[in-house]
């Protein structure tokens, strides 16, 4: 039990720290501020207007090699100190990446306005919200089909009656499998604390993506993706995916179940066949195909109700079935 | 320093979690995709539930202002999730089941799955400036959730999503997990 006990001490000191933090922009971060306020916090926010500036530039941190101001300042009178019109002087802003033709591109941008917006920016205000009436018709219905579905779950709930059968708890740390659903829960608590505490997803790709800046940077020195969008370096999600490495081997000690191998369990073999190197292959291949997010964007995503999310678990399912599919085409297991 | 440790913290409960519920195994992953192995998306759901309610009552206390709300690109999303669903079907991993799965000794994602992820990203990262644009230009919806597309009332969002999430689980409660997750040979221990 000392095991539970001080996890859970864990967990309520890191919630004290972070509720005690006043500035919250503090959790070292890389991106600038002006992102921090006006694409984090929407103060503002520029990227979903579809500018075809913004547009063009979106793929960056890039705003005040425009902008101008002071992208490291978190205060809003520091953060736009001396802010310029991007098109005034053009040849000091745009031309200091477009040196050859920011005459044609300036011109381009001049012609535009902007229409009317198409998708109605919600502002962090709640006096902004949407006409109450529209609110309160959603509302109801959301609220029946609430009541639909709790009907649905009592009718199910009451023709199951499972007899659980209470588990013992004094093993529990050893256990090599823990029921999901507990394990599940015990992920929820990580991922809410994280976001609450921190206000970061718990992210695992976004580290590798650092990591992999590294050797991207040197093979590739005038990629515009190494040069304006990632830069290299040890961040909170490097120091999260090392906190994880450890974890899962922790947890595999306990249950005396870590130790080296090179093949993966009982359904590869009968499948692939015991080649080292086809595993590798294929693992190589798969990893680096699966670069995506399940962490920081199906859950961390989902847990806000993200509409990002979920259309990333649709994708997930349409190209995982029929793969998974190909792969075991005529075989029953 | 206190991030430092709050990461390593997060990660290391992270991890724990990832193991004990057996998604370190290349059948637990690829099993999704054959309906036949329930466990991941038991684990992903109540994930979800548990984060979505402590995350919402966060926000009711004050706790957080700047939640990172990712952005909804409706063909980014989706091509993204393609993409990764077939690397995930072909590998049986994951991003954070391959640290996971080398962190329980397993050479195969030290070797391959690390490296992979590294290449991938790389590759990745040059074609970046090309792909993005064009995958951005449809369906931009910015930083939103479903209650504020909707103009609705975040918790009643969040009680349906539950009930649904609640739903599904009892529905794939009798369906058995076909539990190949283990060595060969090697007794199976489920705590249910």
């Amino acid at each position: 039990m000392f095991g539970r006990t001080s996890f859970l001490l864990l967990v309520v000191a890191l919630w004290i720290q972070g509720a005690e933090r006043t500035a919250r922009a503090q959790c070292s971060s890389n991106a600038s501020s002006c992102l921090g306020c006006h694409e984090v916090q929407r103060q503002r926010p520029v990227l979903e207007l579809g500018a075809p500036w913004h547009r063009d530039h979106g793929f960056g941190d890039l705003c005040a090699s425009c902008h101008g101001g002071v992208s490291d300042d978190t205060t809003l009178a520091g953060a736009h100190v001396g802010l310029r019109a991007p098109l005034a002087a053009p040849a000091s802003t745009c031309g200091s990446c477009h040196q050859q033709d920011f005459d044609t591109r300036v011109a381009a941008y001049r012609g535009w306005t902007p229409p009317a917006p198409s998708v109605p920016v919600v502002p962090v205000e709640p006096s902004a919200t949407p006409a109450a009436s529209e609110t309160r018709t959603v509302d109801l219905a959301l609220a029946l089909l609430s009541l639909v579905l709790a009907a649905t779950i009592a009718i199910v709930v009451r023709r199951r009656r499972r007899e659980a059968p209470g588990k013992r708890l004094t093993a529990w740390l050893r256990t090599a499998l823990w029921s999901p659903y507990a394990a599940g829960a015990g992920l929820g608590i990580v991922v809410a604390i994280s976001e609450l505490v921190c206000g970061r997803p718990i992210a695992v790709s976004g580290a590798f993506d650092k990591l992999a800046a590294y050797p991207g940077r040197a093979l590739f020195p005038d990629s515009q993706y190494y040069t304006h969008v990632i830069s290299p370096g040890i961040t909170w999600q490097v120091w999260l995916v090392v906190g994880l490495l450890a974890g899962s081997f922790l947890a595999s000690r306990l249950a005396r179940e870590a130790r080296w191998r090179w093949l993966p369990d009982s359904q590869w073999v009968p499948r692939f066949g015991p080649s080292r190197a086809r595993r590798l292959l294929l693992a190589f291949i798969g990893a680096g195909i699966a670069g995506g997010c399940t962490s920081g964007l199906a859950i961390s995503g989902g847990a806000v109700l993200a509409p990002a999310a979920f259309l990333f678990m649709a994708g997930m399912f349409a190209g995982g079935i029929p793969t998974a599919r190909l792969w075991y085409l005529g075989r029953r297991d | 320093m206190g991030d430092t440790l709050q990461a390593l913290v997060l990660g290391l409960a992270f991890g724990w979690f990832l193991n004990k519920a057996g998604l370190t195994h290349y059948a637990r992953i690829v099993n999704v995709y054959r309906f036949r192995d329930w466990t991941v998306m038991r684990f992903m759901l109540v994930a979800l539930l548990v984060a979505g309610v402590l995350i919402q009552a966060g926000i009711d206390l004050g706790l957080s202002d700047p939640l990172p709300i990712p952005a909804t690109f409706v063909v980014a999303n989706l091509v993204g999730g393609i993409v990764f669903g077939v690397g995930m079907a072909t590998a049986g991993y994951c991003p954070g089941t391959i640290v996971a799965e080398a962190g329980e000794g397993r050479l195969d994602a030290w070797v391959a799955g690390l490296f992979g992820l590294v290449f991938g990203a790389i590759v990745f990262g040059l074609m970046q400036p090309v792909i993005m644009p064009l995958l951005r230009q449809v369906g931009a919806l910015g930083r939103i959730t479903f209650a504020e597309l909707a103009g609705a009332s975040p918790w009643l969002v969040l009680l349906v999503f539950a009930q649904l999430v609640v739903l599904v689980l009892l529905l794939l409660a009798r369906r058995g997990t076909a539990d190949r997750g283990h060595e060969a040979g090697e007794p199976t221990r489920t705590a249910q």
